[in-house]
């Protein structure tokens, strides 16, 4: 939970990247809201998962963090400092103690590079040119998740490897710089069963090891409890709900929550026998996203002229959840989560 | 002349038995597809057999790699080049399939009788068309239709099926959600009224609510219309809203045959065992997730006892041979050697 000040390790602040749409390559159209007007804190070492269906702004939100989008509106604070995404130097800094591992492991790999000139490259661009420290942590690190023996790996190229031994070279690369937060964009979702729960163990195991901050992006709610102590639930471009995993798993508080946990299926034989219970509609276009709560036409708890005219705020809710519903606004302080 | 009417004639009289209702609706008998490649023979489908009882459905799990697909493309014979070996009995309402000849196959049995929803089918629809001529498409080639109108009327029955707004006919597939995609990839397997549907990962690329509706669609579909569907995952937990019966493949061979309740509650297999621990679920407290290491074996020269020896924690020697499938007396079928034919577990052996 976020305390001090030392602890907090990345805080956003109203973080909005909207992309332009032209016609023709000059007429404005208007804007895609992809992320609009996110809040949160992250403390060193925190692990957060951030959820939510395709096209609800992660990935946007995500690489706006990691300065691959200029945010439009709003900052982005990292160890105490506003990120300035026109300084070059200090961004390149910053880019630096930030590491990415992607989807698809065979996608982000370069096949024609070795596994050692891969997991060399970061280390060249930021400047690293002591090639006997470059491998000696390669080697650190390849040692820390358990590739051994290192030299076997490093002459190998990435179609050698299966797909458990790659995402595990991806992983590798993020760690060389030794950054302090580790964006994971669904790191295992192309992995098979067997050996997701493998990779997500690693990844944990790492975190507590060199305390790293995890921001998990996933949009499967069930692995998240073995993974994360907090999450952040993504709609329509903003942070719906944020809250510990235990409590939100126990008792959601957003009606969207509410509906992604029914909407999960458990291995039980007895679900043929039963329908699950789906909000109606679909989610909306972030181009002309709809007035007030971005949730409300497919909620059954709407309020009218409440819910449909007026962006909710965060209300705080009992154990430092928050939640942008206006279910919460007299209930704010009192910590009542039922309805 | 007279010897084509004669042939028609008689093979209108053999299409009588595909109409038949057997007890059975699908049945494989030891079915083989081995692919030659550059570096040796694959035995993606190594000596598969189950039957699926008339409008039950039936899911196929495994790791990838382990022959799921290469036995549901099997199953509607639609091979690549590379196929070595591809052998077997595969019964359709009692008839047996694999004796036709390929043209006939086309012609009589996919599409019409069963009909394949390929994986990402949902991306691969032909942008260029509306998607009332792709669901109409199968109707027309199948001249199940007089006309066109007519067609378009059937896709339209289809559609309400599977839950998509009429007026989506009209629309090209860039228009549609990825749901709706998967919707409209189920209503071209629809159209043509089959007795059964592979569906090969048919929710794999979609989110969690979709993913759900799409469930639902299948659920109703089965409540509905006689139908089974055969339904290839790696999704355990997903699976459970329409399976009857699992079949568990493990490196080109089915492992474990059961009903649902068996899988999902205890498994038999060591394998299948391992797999259900290593499923996440949100109610379960604070147990750690169980995986299973090493990799399965390669398919090309694997091992010659049980192919999951290696990576089983209750091996014993009788593992270096390969174990039959023992029959249990309620119908299950599980291939280890822990178990003996009518049920009993070997106390002798394992943990």
């Amino acid at each position: 939970m976020p305390t001090t000040e030392n602890d907090l390790l990345l805080m956003a602040k109203d973080l909005r990247t909207w992309f332009e749409i032209k016609k023709w390559g000059f007429l404005h159209v208007g804007h895609v809201r992809a992320v609009d007007g996110v809040n949160f804190t992250l403390d060193r070492g925190e692990s957060v998962s951030l959820v939510g269906e395709s096209g609800c702004g992660k990935s946007s939100l995500a690489k706006t963090i990691m300065g691959i989008h200029q945010p439009t509106e709003g900052e982005l604070i990292f160890e105490g400092n506003t990120v300035d995404s026109t300084d070059e130097q200090s961004m390149r800094q910053y880019k630096s103690e930030i590491g990415f591992v992607q989807q698809d492991p065979y996608g982000a790999l370069p096949p024609f590079m070795s596994i050692q000139r891969i997991l060399e490259e970061p280390m060249i661009v930021n400047g690293i040119k002591d090639k006997e420290k470059r491998l000696k942590r390669i080697h650190q690190v390849m040692e820390e998740l358990k590739m051994t023996p290192v030299e076997d790996f490093l002459k190998k190229y990435p179609h050698m490897l299966s797909g458990g031994q790659q995402q595990r070279i991806v992983i590798a690369r993020s760690l060389v710089l030794n950054p302090k937060l580790i964006m994971a964009d669904e790191p295992v979702s192309m992995l098979d069963a067997s050996v997701r729960v493998e990779i997500l163990e690693l990844i944990k195991k790492i975190q507590a090891e060199r305390e790293l901050a995890v921001i998990y992006i996933t949009h499967d709610l069930s692995t998240v409890r073995y993974f994360s102590e907090r999450i952040w639930v993504m709609y329509g471009g903003k942070i719906v709900e944020q809250s510990p995993v235990r409590d939100l798993l126990k008792e959601p508080a957003h009606p969207y929550t509410r509906a992604l946990l029914e909407a999960i299926s458990e291995p039980d034989a007895d679900n043929i026998h039963n329908y699950k219970k789906v909000p109606p509609g679909e989610p909306p276009s972030l181009l002309n996203p709809p007035r007030g709560c971005r949730f409300h036409p497919r909620c059954e708890h709407m309020i009218e002229g409440l819910c449909d005219q007026e962006i909710p705020p965060d209300f705080q809710l009992a154990n430092n959840r928050l939640t942008a519903c206006w279910l919460f606004r007299d209930e704010e302080e009192a910590g009542d989560v039922a309805i | 002349m007279a010897n084509d009417t004669k042939v028609a004639a008689n093979n209108a009289e053999k299409n009588k038995h595909l109409e038949e209702k057997t007890a059975n609706v699908l049945e494989v008998q030891d079915m083989y597809l081995y692919f030659q490649t550059g570096k040796g023979i694959v035995q993606a489908v190594d000596k598969v057999d189950f039957a699926l009882e008339r409008g039950k459905s039936m899911v196929i799990v495994g790791e990838s790699g382990c022959g799921k697909t290469s036995l549901g493309r099997a199953i509607l014979r639609l091979l690549p080049e590379n196929v070595y070996k591809y052998e077997g009995s595969c019964l359709l309402n009692g008839t047996n399939i694999m004796q036709y000849d390929d043209e006939r196959f086309r012609k009589e049995i996919r599409w019409k009788r069963a009909a394949l929803v390929p994986q990402s089918s949902m991306n691969s629809l032909n942008p260029v068309l509306k998607v009332s001529d792709q669901v109409a498409e199968p109707i027309l080639i199948h001249n199940l239709a007089d006309n066109k109108e007519q067609a378009r009327e059937k896709a339209a029955e289809a559609f309400k099926k599977v839950g998509v707004p009429v007026d989506f006919l009209d629309r090209y597939p860039f228009e549609l959600s990825g749901g709706m995609r998967q919707r409209v990839a189920i209503a071209t397997s629809l159209v043509t009224d089959p007795d059964f549907i592979i569906l090969d990962e048919p929710t794999s690329a979609l989110d969690m609510l979709t993913q759900a509706n799409i469930m639902n669609v299948l659920t109703r579909l089965k409540e509905e219309i006689d139908i089974s569907f055969v339904l290839i995952t790696h999704d355990v937990s997903t699976s459970s809203e329409i399976a009857d019966m699992a079949a568990i493949m493990y490196a080109g061979q089915i492992v474990e045959f059961t009903d649902a309740y068996t899988f999902f509650g205890t498994p038999l297999h060591p394998y299948s065992e391992r797999l259900m621990a290593s499923v996440p679920t949100l109610e379960a407290e604070d147990e750690e997730l169980g995986f299973i290491p090493g990799q399965p074996p390669s398919l090309i020269n694997p091992p010659t006892g049980c192919r999951f020896a290696e990576r089983c924690e209750e091996e014993f020697e009788l593992c270096s041979e390969e174990p039959p499938s023992f029959e249990m007396e309620d119908g299950r079928t599980v291939k280890c050697w822990l178990y003996r034919e009518g049920g009993e577990r070997n106390a002798n052996y394992g943990k």
